[in-house]
């Protein structure tokens, strides 16, 4: 328990025993970030790419007059890529610099409450070489989800 | 931002900004009146009132540092109300730093990360230095004979030096020495030299009486323990006179001050005295007792500046939405619903009007006064003016005019830097400028204008002008130019010179005698405003530094144009031209692409292949040039398709792009897309920087 108190200072704000998640898809396996840092599911809106940029940058685009960066999150964790499909969306973060901005992921599925007993912490997973993104592992019943740390993916 | 502490913070931010600001003109007020020999209690009253009122806020949020800082120099502001202090410019200098140091106490409230603690510290301990005197009722410095001229014009350090001298139970001697003008340099290090092995030489200032044209007389100050009979051993001469000065017992009276011979002179020599900078007296005469009051006393609201742009992207979208209603009336008509279609016509046709007041009044709330940056830079003058000893005049007018408030921010570093070089530079000094009959008091003027849809500043100073024979010289051996290109060039060009990069550092910039420090990056920021600079100069009358400013960064004009398949916008402000690109004239130097227009040589840039977006259905097709400039340097930037100009809002690229060159942000195109601004500095500066140099070494070898 205590590991997981000083987790949720170091990312998760968490409410007593639960917390929501959003479940999407990525290369065909569930992953997760805590709902609150969501602002927005969109369909992908035109994108223009930006010459010279990094390469999980897919471009810009404007929502309701905002200038957005939108990143590939497959590419940001380096997961395999295939075609987009309609089923496409972005998902709006606002990192901690105060930029928003859209990670497009290859589906949204739902949201899911989870206990903290269903969430194993990275650091007490086995091995220990997770990458820096990865929170922990959720377990809702029957399913294996991806937490991701969305304070590293966006801070660029 | 919707939490209501928040926004009172926000107010509480603002607010005590405001007051800032006014306590800082009510300063440059009376560092005025300090000049004008007539001390004004009032100004001194409002600046105790403004104070006042920061304490009280400060208590209200909570911010003890700046209540702290508040409450201590309301002490001082009292002690100087009441005469108990008397009113000296270096007093003001610590008034003046705690102006500074309150921002800093705000930016640490706002950033955590900020610790203005030692400021605030060492500002207490600075009042309490002041206060000390206070308390003994006047200054050791006091005790003595000292030309309160003198006194008037120790630089804070020279100040402290005096006192420690005193306080260590040195004697103070005058020395008066005349020098001869041609060799003054050289006698005066001499001078200090054989001073130093008697003592510490704490300032010296010339007396502005001389004997001849060709002499100056210099009193120096000297703290030394030896007595008079062997100083005059040491050190006396036919030039130099050396006095004791007495210590004395009367006291100084308070309250007010006494110029020197000196320093009424060069007073009095000001001409023009109703054009003086006199714009800083605040609000009516209200009684003290009104201070007391935190109630706003304007009917302003402070308005985050990122809610109007909100509001203009809003504006921006119903843009988008009278563009349907127009298609969607269209096609009533089309389809035969003539009466629905007419009247939809009718209701576009309004909602088109409200909506572009709309934008205008938008734009409008932008505006902010350029005084705001005027004020500030009144104070460097008075600051560079001490440090380099000279008499300054600053006019300003036009301080009215009103400018874009992202523009106003970011104009004052380029300004402030124009300003120190024309002191530093322009500025002859004292004597420099009455040997050739000009006042003694160099005039910077500062006007402001509008002009159509920009903003003219003009600074212009007084001064020996740029000379501009040292100028290309100086250009020459930093081989920015050929020498055999120097003869050619038109006067415009080479006063263009002074935005070489690198063209004079500071070291070398005395020799030059002219501008050029860090004015390339002057140039720069200004070109990032989307202005222009224009240098005009006389020899021995004056310089005149010219900036062209858009009214608004909101909306510029912009040239769209298409390469690799995809639209960009160049903002019109750096394209010359644009023309059909010929491939036939294009000749390669040094690797280098160029074509000649005009007699003159264009270097060529393949935008599609600099931002990697190479389109192949464009191969074989016609394209263009669009020639993009920036000061003196041009580039011809080949694209695929232009598609004409358009008025567009800029909106910056986030931080996550910030690593990605050549951008000057992004724009809403309609139709849901967005398209990329060139930043034409930037592409110009990468495109000629690496290979221009290799290229003029070439030029060197070959000429």
């Amino acid at each position: 328990m205590a590991e997981i108190v000083a987790h949720s200072a170091a990312g998760m704000a968490r409410r007593r025993g639960t917390r929501d998640f959003l479940v999407f898809i990525l290369a065909g396996d569930l992953y997760a970030v805590g709902l609150t840092r969501i602002r927005e599911i969109l369909s992908p809106p035109p994108i223009t790419p930006v010459p010279r940029a990094k390469p999980a940058v897919i471009g810009v685009c404007s929502v309701r007059g905002l200038l957005v960066t939108v990143m590939d999150l497959r590419r940001r964790l380096h997961v395999e890529e295939q075609p987009l499909t309609r089923r496409a969306r972005i998902l709006l973060v606002e990192a901690q610099s105060g930029e928003v901005v859209g990670l497009m992921v290859d589906e949204v599925r739902h949201v899911a409450r989870l206990a903290d007993s269903e969430i194993e912490m990275a650091t007490s997973l086995l091995g220990g070489d997770v990458s820096e993104h990865v929170i922990g592992i959720g377990r809702p019943v029957g399913d294996v989800v991806v937490l991701l740390n969305l304070s590293t993916i966006v801070s660029a | 931002m919707t939490d209501p502490t928040d926004k009172a913070r926000e107010e509480f931010f603002s607010e005590a900004q405001e007051i800032i600001e006014t306590l800082s003109k009510n300063l440059l007020a009376l560092d005025a009146s300090l000049r004008e020999e007539f001390s004004d209690p009032g100004l001194v009253n409002e600046a105790f009132r403004a104070v006042h009122t920061l304490k009280g806020l400060a208590g209200l949020f909570g911010a003890a540092s700046m209540g702290m800082l508040s409450h201590r120099l309301e002490d001082v502001l009292d002690a100087l109300r009441l005469g108990r202090i008397e009113l000296t410019p270096s007093i003001l200098d610590v008034l003046f730093q705690a102006v500074e140091v309150y921002g800093k106490v705000l930016a640490a409230e706002k950033d955590p990360d900020e610790d203005a603690a030692p400021l605030v510290e060492a500002m207490l301990a600075e009042f309490d230095r002041i206060g000390a005197g206070a308390t003994r009722d006047q200054s050791p410095t006091a005790e003595y004979d000292l030309d309160p001229g003198l006194l008037a014009v120790l630089t804070e350090y020279e100040e402290h030096r005096l006192r420690t001298n005193i306080e260590n139970k040195m004697r103070l001697y005058r020395l008066r020495v005349q020098f001869d003008l041609a060799t003054i340099d050289k006698a005066l290090e001499e001078m200090k030299e054989r001073a130093k092995r008697h003592g510490e030489i704490i300032t010296y200032l010339p007396t502005g009486e001389t004997a001849s044209v060709d002499s100056i007389e210099l009193d120096l100050l000297l703290a030394s323990q030896d007595d008079l009979a062997m100083l005059i051993g040491a050190l006396g001469a036919d030039n130099v006179v050396i006095e004791e000065i007495n210590r004395r017992n009367a006291t100084v009276m308070p309250g007010t001050i006494k110029p020197a011979p000196m320093l009424r002179s060069r007073a009095t020599s000001l001409p023009g005295k109703d054009e003086e900078l006199q714009p800083l007296r605040m609000g009516d005469d209200t009684g003290l007792e009104a201070s007391g009051s935190l109630k706003s006393l304007t009917q302003t609201v402070r308005v985050d500046i990122h809610k109007l742009d909100h509001l203009m992207n809003i504006v921006g979208e119903l843009a988008i939405v009278r563009g349907a209603l127009a298609s969607i009336s269209e096609r009533l008509r089309e389809e035969g619903e003539r009466q629905l279609g007419a009247e939809l016509q009718r209701l576009h046709r309004s909602f088109d009007r409200r909506l572009s007041e709309m934008q205008d009044g938008i734009l409008e709330v932008r505006m902010v006064p350029l005084g705001q940056v005027f004020d500030r830079l009144a104070r460097v003058v008075r600051q560079i003016s001490r440090e380099l000893s000279k008499e300054i005049r600053l006019v300003i007018t036009g301080a009215d005019t009103e400018i874009d408030k992202l523009i106003v921010e970011e104009l004052s570093d380029p300004l402030m830097h124009m300003i120190r070089n024309a002191i530093d530079h322009g500025i002859e000094s004292i004597q420099q400028r009455q040997e050739v009959g000009k006042p003694a008091a160099g005039t910077i003027a500062l006007n402001a204008f509008q002009k159509g849809n920009h903003v003219m500043i003009e600074i212009e100073d007084d001064g020996r002008g740029i000379d501009e024979q040292a100028l290309i010289e100086r250009a020459i051996k930093s081989r920015k130019i050929a020498s055999s290109d120097a003869k050619e060039l038109s006067r415009e060009e080479v006063l263009n010179l002074i935005f070489l990069p690198g063209l004079s550092t500071r070291e070398e910039a005395g020799d030059l005698s002219g501008r050029g420090v860090g004015m390339d990056i002057v140039k720069t920021n200004i070109s990032k405003l989307g202005g222009v600079i224009d240098v005009h100069s006389e020899a021995g009358i004056g310089t005149k530094m010219t900036i062209t400013l858009p009214i608004t960064l909101a909306i510029v004009s912009a040239l769209l144009i298409r390469v690799g398949g995809q639209v960009f916008a160049v903002p019109l402000s750096s394209v010359s031209e644009a023309l059909a690109f010929d491939a036939s004239g294009v000749h390669v130097v040094d690797g280098r692409e160029v074509m000649t227009l005009r007699g003159a040589t264009l270097p060529l840039c393949r935008l599609d292949r600099l931002l990697r977006v190479q389109d192949p259905a464009a191969a074989g097709m016609r394209r263009f040039v669009v020639v993009a400039s920036m000061g003196t340097r041009r580039l011809g930037l080949i694209v695929d398709h232009l598609y004409g100009q358009q008025d567009i809002v800029i909106k910056p690229l986030g931080r996550s792009l910030a690593d990605v060159r050549g951008f000057a942000g992004a724009t809403d195109l309609g139709d849901q897309h967005v398209g990329l601004v060139l930043d034409v500095g930037a592409l110009i500066e990468e495109v000629l920087t690496g290979s221009e140099l290799s290229r003029e070494r070439k030029m060197y070898a070959d000429g």
